[in-house]
């Protein structure tokens, strides 16, 4: 499967990456089972540092999503939950999907809407913590 | 534990501090990028270590052992390998007598990788290195550098001199090196590339270490707020830890923050601002703007 | 192969100077054979007087063959790491992992094999052509002058060095090391006080032990005066592996 990392997009490189695969795991363009490739490999592939690869793998592999094991490589584990999850966030998507049409239907450029995603997570963040 | 230390290392000459009371340290198996302007004192501080300069105080410590010790950094130098800015090569040499030579001296030398990266390159053994462009002499000092096999790889500008797709070709060969645990430090003014797989960046300025983040710390933390307020904001309400600049605009304030970007915004919101904007910023930026403050 | 890249280094200047030298010295040798071809004699009287010819052709060989070498190896003392540094492949050489005085040590020992190598091969040149134009040959009279030159000369190659790694500039140091050369052997030459101990010219020429009568060099070999002038240069060379490793590249 195919990756893109975007240096410059404030979000560090592993966390994109992370996304990526979870995003694919929940679509159903990663099945149960589907192996990844081994941390060298895709680091190359995607010309970024192994560490971001082991760091991102090592996450999914706290959240249960994937399993790596010594010497085969990563492997992907869907279980009952991240299935119906899929759900959920299909449904998130959709709605998301109509708001921002209608938002550029307003007019509003894709950064403008962007920032406000931004800003708006940022001060969400930060009244959860208060 | 860290493949390069230094402690309040300092060079001063004559006319001017190149190198102030530096306190570096670059992580085992991690690609660190050091970048500044030019007489930033990269340079300086990289032949310190090496120990082609002497240190007018301070101290550093390469692969655990201390620069100070002329004896043992010899061996040291048997495990680091140096590619300097101007790519050095013996110019009355053929390509083959200087990897024979280079050879003779480590151990550790892979006449595999020698081969492969001499095929990839496409090098001509028997041409004389004055006759090369300075492509070609690039690729081979960076050969004779990875050939080596070493611990740890010291590259200053590495991609200077390169097209596109030897600078590719190069990132592809650091990442696989790193992969493999050596630890990788280079200097470099080309940001798109250290942004792509640098682990860790230390930015230098006029001799002083002004950033020193993980690349996954600056993606997180480092942000630009831009306000709008109904009548002109004063600038200094926002000067909390963590604001490296803010520029005024009549209504409008630009705030350049590496982190607590969420409080400037909740102190933004508490002002009645009428438009809060965040961006993320780019390495490019942060550079720009950290030197700029300078 | 730090030998090989000193030996890279310094082939063309040791071949070029091997080749003048040589060519310079043969020239001379021949040209004196038919000068001092003694004329009008016979039997036992023309051999001895060709032996006698034989020694003047050795002694004028030798006064030229100083001078030249002189400039030869001083010419061979330079580049080094300073040179390196202008250069540009300075960081290249310090970073290797060996010391720097093992470096200096290494050009210093290419250095001086080939300003012996400067020494032996003209003088075999001379005996070759001597030789052939029939004129007797004496290999201890040979020997004892290469012996003076070498002993008495090292001092000038050391000179380089320490020249060379004190001053930068491609053309500044070789003149500053004829020049001090020159110099030195002028002083050294007039100075009255200093002469006996110091003429390096008189005492590499021979003219110390030059006895007109038979045109040979008499005596024992001047083992104190060889080993004073090869302690100077070593202390010299010493001088030049203490610099570097104090400089700052």
């Amino acid at each position: 499967m195919f990756f893109t990392l975007t240096p410059t997009s404030g979000q560090p490189l592993y966390l994109q990456l992370m996304q990526q695969i979870r995003h694919a795991a929940e679509t159903g363009a990663l099945e149960d089972g589907d192996q990844l490739p081994g941390i060298r490999t895709l680091a190359e592939e995607l010309v970024v540092s192994p560490n971001t690869v082991v760091k991102a793998y090592s996450e999914l592999e706290h959240e249960g999503l994937l399993e790596l094991r010594q010497g085969s490589g990563a492997f992907v584990t869907l279980k009952r939950r991240t299935r119906s999850r899929t759900d959920s966030v299909q449904a998130a998507r959709r709605r998301i999907r109509d708001l921002v049409e209608r938002l550029r239907e307003d007019g509003l450029q894709d950064e403008e809407i962007r920032r406000a995603f931004e800003a708006e997570l940022l001060y969400a963040a930060e009244a959860a913590k208060r | 534990m860290d493949v390069i230390q230094t402690h309040l290392l300092t060079k001063s000459y004559r006319d001017e501090e190149a190198v102030r009371a530096l306190n570096l340290s670059v992580g085992q198996g991690r690609i660190t990028a050091f970048i500044g302007r030019n007489g930033a004192g990269k340079s300086t501080t990289i032949k310190m270590l090496l120990g082609m300069v002497r240190p007018t105080a301070g101290e550093a410590t390469i692969l655990g052992t201390p620069i100070s010790d002329a004896e043992r950094s010899c061996e040291v130098r048997r495990r680091v390998a140096y590619v300097a800015e101007n790519k050095p090569l013996y110019r009355y040499m053929t390509v083959g007598q200087m990897i024979r030579f280079a050879r003779s001296f480590y151990g550790d030398w892979s006449a595999e990788i020698a081969r492969k990266l001499l095929r990839e390159y496409q090098l001509p053994a028997d041409r004389k290195i004055k006759s090369l462009s300075k492509g070609m002499r690039t690729k081979l000092a960076l050969l004779l550098a990875l050939a080596r096999r070493p611990e740890l790889l010291i590259l200053d500008e590495p991609s200077e001199g390169l097209d596109p797709v030897g600078i590719e070709h190069l990132l592809q060969t650091l990442v696989a090196r790193s992969a493999e645990g050596v630890s990788v430090f280079f200097s470099s003014h080309q940001i798109a590339e250290v942004e792509r797989i640098a682990d860790h960046v230390c930015i230098l300025d006029k001799g002083c270490l002004l950033v020193d983040t993980s690349l996954d710390d600056l993606r997180q933390s480092y942000r630009r707020i831009d306000l709008a307020f109904s009548s002109a904001p004063i600038g200094e309400e926002f000067r909390i830890a963590g604001v490296e600049r803010i520029q005024t605009d009549g209504r409008h304030l630009r705030v350049f923050a590496s982190r607590n970007a969420d409080i400037v915004v909740e102190r933004a919101r508490d002002l009645n601002a009428i438009s809060v904007e965040v961006s993320p910023v780019g390495l490019r930026d942060v550079f720009l703007e950290t030197v700029k403050e300078n | 192969m730090l030998w090989y890249k000193a030996w890279l280094e310094t082939r063309s200047r040791f071949l070029a100077s091997l080749c003048g030298i040589t060519a310079i010295v043969v020239l001379l040798v021949h040209h004196l054979e038919d000068v001092m071809r003694p004329v009008g004699l016979s039997g036992a009287r023309y051999f001895v007087a060709l032996r006698r010819s034989t020694g003047d052709i050795f002694n004028s060989g030798q006064h030229l063959l100083v001078a030249i070498w002189m400039l030869a190896v001083i010419l061979l003392g330079m580049g080094g790491l300073i040179r390196e540094r202008a250069a540009g492949t300075s960081s290249l050489t310090l970073a290797l992992p060996v010391s720097r005085r093992r470096l200096v040590w290494v050009q210093i020992a290419v250095g001086v094999l080939e300003s012996i190598g400067l020494g032996v091969i003209p003088w075999i040149a001379i005996l070759i052509t001597l030789g052939v134009g029939g004129f007797p040959v004496s290999f201890s009279q040979a020997v004892f002058y290469l012996a003076l030159l070498i002993s008495g000369g090292l001092i000038y190659f050391a000179l380089a060095m320490l020249t060379s790694s004190l001053i930068e500039g491609e053309y500044t140091a070789p003149a500053v090391a004829f020049g001090v050369a020159i110099l030195s052997a002028m002083v050294c030459g007039t100075v009255n006080a200093i002469r006996p101990y110091a003429d390096l010219w008189r005492f590499m020429g021979g003219d110390n032990h030059f006895s007109d009568g038979a045109s040979l060099l008499r005596g024992p070999f001047p083992w104190l005066g060889a080993f004073a002038a090869l302690s100077v240069a070593a202390l010299l060379l010493l001088t030049s592996v203490a610099v570097i490793q104090r400089r700052e590249f």
